[in-house]
């Protein structure tokens, strides 16, 4: 197991932009997919592109992002890739719908966005288990409810 | 392993390295007899650890831990959150990350971080901004439909703690079909069975620990 303890950089930084466009072309650069909702963990495990473990454990005040590179050899290297954030929006059909879905959001905390007339929840699990949870409130059939990658979503 | 030395790390970097874990879940299920009983597993195993409690508007929990002979003192400090305890270890974690800081700060050596939360509801969260990995301890004597209500805490955490697993038979609770339901609703992300106080289940506990955070 590889053990990562900083970031050396970021991908289109100039020390490394041109070699990794050539380590690319020859297949040596492993990708480290991560959810964005786990990047604020400072020490965890987990399996590059080509199945290398790796375990990171930065300082705590040193950000991991997409594109972040955590080892730079002559003939490999391993770059984070962030798994794009989904979201439930959520459309109540009227006021007194709104009003309760706020409660009910707030009291779940779960992790919203305003948009115009909807409120975007942040995935933090399988999107059944907010459906369910919706259902489960009564909620469902008084709201539409469909999920979408972050760029999508109202900042 | 290419493993770094935690200390020669921090002398590398200037910052902070130590591993930090939550210990959270509804009040009474058992977070400080886990605590009790984790510190002298992980001491055998070789871990430099402190602990940083959490109460509303007491420190009990820390003197608890500062009076069981099984810590020094001096590696226990207490955060009183003054409000509901989900607040400042998710909200505003500040205070709890400023603590954790200052034991490593007078404790170098330090690999290990075990904060506390205060005792809480079903909906209660761990930021990832304060720790690495967090554990939710719920008890057979709160119901064994724990598993079935889907809190947050207990969907979400790396690791679910079913404590008091003796009281079973004494509180009418099918330990095995919650123990199923548990698994089911985690999508069999990681459930151990324990009781805190006599150690059942703590070695295991302490292998998740080792293995997540501390990667041996």
């Amino acid at each position: 197991m590889l053990l990562v303890n900083r970031v050396l950089g970021h991908r289109l930084d100039d020390g490394f932009a041109e070699q990794l466009h050539h380590l690319e072309h020859h297949g040596e650069v492993e990708w480290l997919l991560l959810p964005a909702a786990e990047l604020a963990r400072r020490r965890f495990r987990a399996v590059t592109s080509r199945g290398a473990e790796v375990a990171v454990a930065l300082p705590r005040d040193e950000p991991l992002t997409d594109g972040a590179v955590l080892l730079f050899e002559p003939n490999r290297a391993i770059v984070v890739k962030v798994d794009a954030e989904r979201w439930l929006r959520i459309t109540p059909h009227d006021l007194a719908t709104a009003l309760e879905l706020g409660y009910h959001v707030g009291n779940l905390h779960w992790r919203v966005r305003f948009a115009a007339g909807s409120i975007d929840v942040a995935l933090e699990g399988p999107e059944e288990a907010y459906l369910a949870r919706l259902a489960s409130l009564g909620l469902d059939s008084r709201v539409e409810a469909h999920a979408h990658p972050a760029d999508e979503a109202p900042c | 392993m290419n493993m770094i030395d935690n200390q020669r790390a921090k002398e590398a970097t200037g910052h902070a390295v130590a591993a930090r874990v939550g210990i959270g879940g509804p009040v009474g299920s058992g977070k400080t007899a886990l605590i009790e009983a984790l510190i002298p597993v992980l001491h055998a195993r070789g871990v430099d650890l402190a602990v940083v409690t959490n109460d509303l508007v007491t420190k009990e929990d820390a003197e608890r831990l500062r009076r069981s002979g099984l810590i020094d003192p001096q590696r226990v400090a207490a955060v009183e959150a003054g409000a509901c305890p989900h607040t400042v270890i998710r909200e505003d974690p500040t205070l709890n990350i400023a603590a954790g800081d200052e034991l490593e700060a007078r404790f170098p050596g330090v690999e290990l971080i075990l904060f506390e939360s205060g005792g809480d509801n079903l909906a209660s969260t761990f930021s990832l901004d304060l720790v690495d990995w967090w554990i939710f301890v719920i008890d057979v004597a709160g119901g064994d439909d724990i598993p079935r209500k889907k809190g947050p805490g207990t969907l979400r955490c790396d690791l679910l703690v079913i404590n008091k697993q003796d009281l079973a038979p004494h509180v009418g609770v099918d330990l095995p079909r919650m123990l199923e339901e548990a698994r089911s609703v985690r999508a069999q992300r990681p459930v151990i069975l324990t009781d805190a106080r006599r150690g059942d289940g703590v070695g295991d506990v302490a292998d998740q620990i080792m293995k997540a955070v501390l990667f041996r």
